[in-house]
This record gives structure tokens, C-alpha cells and sequence, in this order.
């Protein structure tokens, strides 16, 4: 634990020195960031208790819409409305759960699809609470302590603050009672029980956790866009993306979504940047080595590895 | 003595198969009670039936005094059981010391108390030095072990060993019945579903024996051993 939590100051440190010696790839660095943190909050759910959505777009939707109607309707200043966000994203996970948690396979998986789109819906129909098909704007921003929440360099900083704050968050799970229930959950459900573990609620709690976080960033895309579209923030493309990103980099490890974000949503822009079309073509090809070759992830497959190394070193000694 | 466990007339029905047909039994603290009887005889099930694994159609199960008849299987091991499984479940991307830590985390507060539970239990099935080894690498016997420290690390009043004796050779055995004797001597209540005869001889207190979901006989494993009907399901009908 202690290891973990070196590493993640150092890679505060590096955060912290970023916008100074990179100031014109900011951009970049929020999304990849937001991916960190979303790909790490998804992993709660997706890979340490092993259930995959596919619809935690509708989350992030949740998050930034909050934020965007709460300032523009209501005049509630963000954080309040990242808070309320959270809540509302850990109580329709729990609705949703509670249904569909009974149901085994790919079941769930197909739910939170249809989750993601009835949020959508709601987006895109609801014009009076959610400026419809158009989307809704954000013109105005409180400044605490002088701060300007329209600046760059403060959409950076909160965005390592999220996936700082995810990755800690993990990191603790990871070494506690509540981190051993979701891993004996995702292996096996019968032996789960025999340990005197309830499935449900254990994926309840996860379920819950993975959408208020997911949405806590949402809220602060929503500041980072300020212009808010339905077809982009409830969209499955985004839900796959999220899920994507995880498991490339290593389903249910502390840093595997993290390097996943780095790889595919950074090298992405790069190669959108670069070769134009083919991005997506390189994208794809990227995807398929590591399911054919690492279909641990790329953590995934470094940790199982120094697991084997540490277990035969033992051995000899 | 205390009285650890009592199952009245416990039925289950699987479609139109009545895999257990009204069995009932009582044990004691200390006690180790042999479950027998040709394979498809529902021995699995009653043992399914009485951990919570399986819905009982009819039928009444007491857990020290306690109704457990509708609990699920989480809450009856909260309550004091623990179990095997006949095909072993390992957590198999968790290392063997994380497979004891999942249900050491039951009975003990914070995960350095869980830690050193698990790595007793370890020490107890004698898995200590391979803590660190995935359990997907464990042979057939290290398996058995394993699942046992899982299901001793609930910290169980009851335990429920569903064949944990079949497929071993000879030394592995002979450890096996040692280990399993060991643990009646410490309190433990047993019940074990086994094929091998040498160690429903040597270990049983009293013997039940079913076929076709309905007990056939029961008594002292001597007793049930030289009973005709006893020797007619197993050579007669199989
Ligand atoms: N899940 C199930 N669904 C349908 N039939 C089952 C199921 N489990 C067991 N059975 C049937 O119930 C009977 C008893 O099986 P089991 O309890 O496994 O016997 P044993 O453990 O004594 O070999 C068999 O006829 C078996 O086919
Ligand atoms: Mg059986």
C-alpha cells in the first residue's frame, strides 16, 4: 500500500509540474486524466467485482448536466451539484442493481446499455429541464477564492484531482475487506457465499461507489466543455470507450485503467492528430494485440507476471 | 452435549426427481457424522439443502437452537457453518493466501487480524509455504487442502465436508483422516459426505445412509456397514 501511494505522489508531482512545462497540451491531459479517473472508478464495478457495464456514459452525462442545469437554472454552484450528482448516480445504480443483479451473464451488461439510453432520451426529449437535442450551455461560473473555473489550467488541476482522488480510493479498497468481497464475488459466487458474503450487496456497494465517482467526473467535463450535447455525453461510444480503456489496461488493478487512459486516449489524439483518417484503423489494431496477446491487460499481465517471479524467488530461497 | 444441528424431514425436488426425500438427523458438538451411499443418492444435495446452497422444499433446519430453514447460504455461515465444495472453487486469479484472507475477513476486525488468521489456517492444512502461489497452480491434494483452510477460516462451529478424500493416494489420505480427527478433538461438529470406507470407519460417529434421496439406515458405522440393505444399494442396484 505504502508502495502504491509513493507512486501515485510522484505521479502527483509530475501532474503538478505538467501545465508548466507543457502549457499548450492541456487538452489532452484533461481528457486523459478524466479517462484515468473514469476507467478507474468503472474498474470498481467492471474489474474488481467483475461487472461489466456499458453504460457509464449516462453517468458522466449525469455529472455534467447536473453541473450545467444547476448553475444555468438553479444557480447552484457546481460543487453542490457534483454532490448532488453523485448521489443521484449511486442511487439510480442501486435502483438499477437491485433489478438486475439477480440476473446472470451478459444480462447486466445489456441493462446498463439501456440505461445509459433512457438518460439519453430523457436529454434529448426533456427540452424544458435539458435544452433537448441542442444541449445546454454554461455562461456563467462562480470564482471561489478568485479562482476562474473557465480556465485551463483549473480544468487540469481538477481533473488530476479526480483521478488522484479515484486511484487513492482504489488503492485503499484494494487491501480491505470490502476489496477481497468484490475479487471472491467476480471469482466465484458459490465460494463467495461459503465465506459469508452476500453477492448482492457487495456488488450493490460497488455499483454505487463506481457511479457517484464516475459522475463526480462527469461534473467537472461538464465545467471543461461548457457546452453540453446529449449525443456526446450519454453516448455508448463513450460507455465503450470507458470500458475499453480499463480493460486494455488491466481489469481490476490499481493502475492498469490509468495506463489504459495514457495509451488509448492519449496515443488516440496523437495518431487523430497525425493520421487523420486512419486513426481509427490504428486504434482498432491496438485494441485487438492486446485482447490477442495480453488479454489480462497491460497490468494485468506485469502484475500476474511479478506475482509467478516473487512466488518462485520464495521457493528458492 | 451441545446439539449443533437438527434437520426435519428435509425434502428437495428437482422437476419431477425427489433427490431428497424426507431425511432428518440430529448432531452433537463433537460429533462426526458420515454421510454414505451410491453415487445419484443425494448426498450432495442434503448437503446443499443443509448449508443453504439449495432451496428446501419441505422440511425444517436448526442451527444451535436456531431456525435457519429460510436463510440464505451467507447468513447460515455468518450463523457457524462452514464448507467444502466437492469439485474444489478456488479463487483462481487470487493467490492462496488471498483465498483464505476472503472468508478470514468474516470473523476478525481489520485485515493485519485477517492476515494472521488466514496464514494460521494456511499453517494448520500445511499450505503455509505456498502463501504466494496462485491457487489456479495447486495439485489435486493442495486443492482439498486449501478449500478446507477457506472453509476454516470462517471460524465455523460446523463444518461440512463434502468428499474431500476422493482422488487422494494413500499418504495423502492417511493425513487427510489425521487432520480431519484433529479437528474433532477441537470442538468442531462434522459432517462428511465420503466414498472412502476406511475413513467413514475410522472417523464417523454415526452413519447415514441414503438411496434414492431416502435414508435407508443409520447407527455406528459398524453397524451400518454389515446392514443388508446397505450392502444390497451399493452392489444390488448400481
Ligand atoms: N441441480 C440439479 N438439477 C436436477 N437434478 C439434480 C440436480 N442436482 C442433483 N440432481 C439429481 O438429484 C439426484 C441426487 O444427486 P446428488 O445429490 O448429486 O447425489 P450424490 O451426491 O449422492 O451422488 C441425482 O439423480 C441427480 O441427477
Ligand atoms: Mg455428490
Amino acid at each position: 500500500m505504502i508502495r502504491h501511494f509513493t507512486v501515485l505522489g510522484i505521479a502527483v508531482l509530475a501532474g503538478l509540474a505538467y501545465p508548466h512545462l507543457f502549457p499548450n497540451a492541456l487538452t489532452i491531459a484533461i481528457s486523459v486524466l478524466l479517462f484515468a479517473g473514469w476507467a478507474t472508478s468503472w474498474d470498481i464495478l467492471g474489474g474488481w467485482a467483475g461487472q461489466l457495464s456499458l453504460g457509464h456514459a449516462g453517468f458522466v452525462g449525469l455529472g455534467a448536466y447536473f453541473v450545467a442545469i444547476g448553475q444555468s437554472d438553479y444557480g447552484l454552484a457546481p460543487w453542490w451539484a457534483m454532490m448532488l450528482a453523485m448521489i443521484a448516480a449511486a442511487a439510480l445504480a442501486f435502483a438499477w442493481g437491485r433489478i438486475t443483479f439477480g440476473l446472470r451473464g451478459p444480462y447486466f451488461t445489456l441493462s446498463t446499455i439501456a440505461v445509459a439510453e433512457i438518460l439519453r432520451m430523457i436529454a434529448i426529449n426533456e427540452g424544458w429541464l435539458t435544452g433537448g437535442a441542442t444541449g445546454v450551455f454554461i455562461a456563467t461560473l462562480p470564482e471561489p477564492f478568485g479562482i476562474d473555473l473557465f480556465s485551463r489550467v483549473v480544468h487540469f488541476h481538477m481533473a488530476l484531482a479526480f483521478s488522484v482522488l479515484t486511484v487513492a480510493i482504489v488503492i485503499i479498497i484494494s487491501q480491505s475487506r470490502f476489496g477481497y468481497q468484490l475479487r471472491a464475488v467476480r471469482e466465484d459466487e458459490s465460494s463467495a457465499m461459503a465465506a459469508g458474503i452476500n453477492p448482492v450487496v457487495v456488488k450493490l456497494k460497488a455499483f454505487m461507489l463506481s457511479a457517484a465517482l464516475v459522475a463526480l467526473g462527469g461534473g467537472i467535463y461538464g465545467i471543461f466543455l461548457s457546452f453540453l450535447e446529449p449525443h456526446i455525453l450519454f453516448y455508448l461510444f463513450l460507455s465503450i470507450q470507458i470500458a475499453l480503456t480499463a480493460i486494455i489496461g488491466g481489469r481490476g488493478t490499481i493502475w492498469g485503467p490509468s495506463i489504459g487512459a495514457l495509451l488509448l486516449i492519449g496515443s488516440g489524439e496523437i495518431f487523430r492528430a497525425a493520421f487523420a483518417q486512419a486513426n481509427l484503423l490504428i486504434y482498432g489494431l491496438l485494441i485487438l494485440v492486446v485482447i490477442l496477446f495480453l488479454p489480462r491487460g497491460i497490468f494485468g499481465e506485469i502484475q500476474r507476471r511479478a506475482v509467478r517471479r516473487r512466488y518462485a524467488r520464495s521457493t528458492q530461497g | 452435549m451441545l446439539e449443533a444441528l437438527r434437520a426435519e424431514g428435509i425434502t428437495v425436488r428437482f422437476g419431477g426427481v425427489t433427490a431428497v426425500d424426507h431425511v432428518s438427523l440430529t448432531l452433537k458438538d463433537g460429533e462426526i457424522l458420515g454421510l454414505i451411499g451410491p453415487n445419484g443418492a443425494g448426498k450432495t444435495t442434503l448437503f446443499n439443502a443443509l448449508t443453504g446452497f439449495v432451496p428446501a422444499g419441505e422440511g425444517r433446519i436448526t442451527l444451535y437452537g436456531q431456525d435457519v430453514t429460510r436463510d440464505p447460504p451467507y447468513q447460515r455461515t455468518r450463523a457457524g457453518m462452514g464448507r467444502t465444495f466437492q469439485t474444489e472453487r478456488p479463487f483462481e486469479e487470487l493467490t492462496v493466501l488471498e483465498n483464505v484472507l476472503v472468508p478470514a475477513f468474516l470473523k476478525t476486525k481489520g485485515r493485519h487480524e485477517a492476515r494472521a488468521l488466514a496464514l494460521e489456517m494456511l499453517d494448520q492444512v500445511g499450505l503455509a509455504d505456498r502463501a504466494e502461489q496462485p491457487a489456479l497452480d495447486l495439485n489435486l491434494a493442495r486443492r482439498r487442502r486449501l478449500e478446507l483452510a477457506k472453509a476454516l477460516a470462517v471460524r465455523p462451529r460446523i463444518l461440512f465436508l463434502d468428499e474431500i478424500m476422493a482422488g487422494l493416494n494413500p499418504p495423502a489420505l492417511r493425513e487427510m483422516i489425521g487432520f480431519v480427527a484433529g479437528l474433532r478433538t477441537q470442538g468442531l461438529a462434522i459432517v462428511m459426505v465420503e466414498h472412502i470406507m476406511q475413513a467413514i470407519i475410522e472417523l464417523s460417529d454415526h452413519v447415514i445412509v441414503l438411496a434414492s434421496g431416502k435414508m435407508i439406515a443409520e447407527g455406528t458405522p459398524q453397524a451400518v456397514t454389515s446392514d443388508d440393505r446397505v450392502i444390497e444399494a451399493y452392489l444390488g442396484t448400481d
